[in-house]
């Protein structure tokens, strides 16, 4: 096994016993990483100098008996909504053209504080507000899209050019790519993960999280990440706490939640096949299913867009008059459409959400937690911008990329997606796991469990 | 105010007492997405609110509590059954 194949905590166990070098493995996957860029295009930038240097003085620290933690001396890659100090935060936008940060946001200086080191800054969607990140392509078949926004983190870690990545999941940012290229991703709870320094797309629906190759790498990320920040206004005070979940497989008594509406509802039936039988192997590993009815569905669209649209007009009110042909075509014409949304459309959506997250919370005392599809179909090929279902309907890819994905932001509660098998074509599909606020822990023991018994796929090809 | 039968021109008058001047030749794109826009939110005019307020913060400490306080209930039901 070459250092870049090995999971992060397959990466940090050998480093910690200095069976292998931070030099070894930044250099073994910077090399990896130059190998798959000219094909999949996961990097908006690397910088190959500063990831040595990084990794040449986790070396010495560890070397001295100085060993940080499960991060030290890890290559990951930051999405590019993510402020690095010194670097630009380009969001995927010719609108910031010289943008340069002043500073580490929350997430790049609690990482570089575990002595994490970084290769680059991985292709988003502009500004996060589209579903494909068109720079990027997939890391299964580079005819595909990589999905969004957080696409280059996702194909990045998928292809072995970065141990692990942060994204931004809006709508599903982080759990799409993720499916999409047979990836672990997690959305934390609101709040959970400080989004200071990190460019928004809709305040009220923005999250920070990790993507990662296996469900025990995502908490280790996590337990990195999460801590109260001031400087973000939703940041929760919660004490931090360690994720890890233990080596075990037993499921006994946890009560897992089958939706009986709208998660299968329009689902690729690959997807739902691949899913449905990796809740067969949770109940094999001693979990009792429990059917649940997804409440207001019917408003789960509606609330999300009129939350989401009139938020992402308002960040970019000053931008989208002094510079609206910098914008992309799809991003440009919802930013000025959105400044049609009156404040009577933003207020319902609101009022919306305070129903819709009292509807999950009696839902979730039901069970500890809900599996689904995360995504209803694979990765599309690029350019497609439909889907036909088998009943004939057509669906936006974004509109479907998105629809299991939402509810999640809306409510706020966490949601992990994690790989349970591949499509005729070889494309992977991901299931979603839902827990109750600030349920990481059952998410995170529930998906371990899972990939303890069907170990994660390994790297998609270089090409 | 937009509405389903959005014109270009009308969607031009609501972008300019929005502040955002736009362009002829963006008026007829921009009323298209904005008629779509209008015809998903629009579903949310067949809620009934009541005394619903709007979820301005996200309390997620508060529903964990209320998880908290709820399995306490449920433990103590338990127990005296």
């Amino acid at each position: 096994m070459q250092p870049y194949e090995m999971s992060l905590a397959e990466a940090s166990d050998a480093l910690r016993t200095r069976r292998l070098s931070p030099v070894e493995l930044t250099d073994s996957v910077l090399e990896r990483a130059g190998r798959t860029e000219p094909h999949l295009h996961a990097y908006a930038s690397i910088d190959a100098e500063r990831a040595r240097d990084a990794a040449r003085l986790a070396e010495r620290d560890i070397t001295a008996g100085r060993h940080r933690g499960p991060l030290h001396g890890i290559p990951m890659g930051l999405k590019d909504l993510i402020d690095v100090a010194g670097a630009a935060t380009s969001a995927g936008s010719r609108v910031r053209d010289g943008h340069h940060a002043h500073s580490d946001s929350t997430v790049a200086a609690r990482l570089a504080a575990d002595g994490a080191v970084l290769v680059g800054k991985t292709h988003t969607h502009e500004f996060a507000y589209g579903l494909t990140t068109p720079q990027t392509h997939n890391a299964w078949d580079p005819a595909r899209v990589a999905g969004g926004s957080s696409g280059g983190s996702a194909v990045a870690v998928a292809s072995g050019a970065a141990t692990f990545a942060l994204g931004t999941d809006t709508g599903g940012s982080i759990r799409v790519p993720a499916a999409l290229n047979g990836v672990v991703g997690l959305k934390p709870t609101y709040g959970l993960v400080p989004r200071h320094g990190v460019t928004s797309l809709s305040w009220s629906l923005d999250h920070v999280g990790p993507l990662t190759r296996t469900v025990e790498d995502a908490a280790l990320v996590l337990t990195a990440l999460t801590g109260h920040d001031p400087r973000d206004p939703a940041s929760l005070a919660t004490p931090r706490a360690d994720y890890r979940p233990a080596a075990r497989t037993e499921l006994t008594g946890l009560r897992v939640g089958i939706p009986r509406t709208y998660y299968f509802d329009h689902t690729d039936p690959a997807v739902e096949a691949a899913v449905r039988h990796a809740i067969d192997e949770l109940q094999a590993l001693g979990a009792h299913l429990v059917e649940v009815d997804i409440p207001m569905t019917r408003y789960v669209q509606a609330t999300h867009w009129g939350l989401m649209v009139p938020e992402a007009t308002a960040y970019h009110e000053r931008t989208l008059r002094t510079a609206p042909h910098l914008y992309q075509d799809d991003v440009r014409i919802l930013l000025e459409a959105g400044e049609l949304m009156t404040a009577g459309d933003y207020l319902r959506a609101q009022r919306s959400r305070t129903l819709m997250r009292d509807a999950w919370s009696r839902m979730l005392r039901e069970v500890d937690l809900v599996a689904a599809p995360a995504v209803p179909a694979t990765a599309v090929t690029a350019g497609q911008e439909t889907i036909t279902w088998p009943d004939g309907t057509t669906e936006s890819v974004p509109d479907a990329y998105v629809r299991l994905s939402s509810p999640a932001n809306i409510t706020g509660v966490p949601a992990l997606t994690v790989p349970v098998g591949q499509d005729a074509a070889g494309l992977p599909i991901g299931m979603q796991l839902l827990g109750r606020p600030l349920g990481e822990d059952v998410l995170l023991r529930v998906g371990h469990a899972y990939e303890l018994t069907h170990p994660a796929r390994g790297l998609a090809p270089a090409a | 105010m937009p509405t389903s039968d959005l014109s270009p021109a009308q969607a031009a008058h609501w972008a300019a007492r929005a502040g955002l001047p736009l362009l002829p030749d963006r008026h007829a794109a921009v009323a298209a997405t904005a008629r779509h826009i209008h015809s998903v939110v629009a579903t949310l005019r067949e809620l009934e609110f009541g005394d619903v307020p709007p979820a301005l913060t996200y309390q997620a400490e508060l529903a964990y509590q209320a998880e908290l306080t709820h399995q306490a209930e449920q433990d103590q039901h338990d127990a005296a059954v």
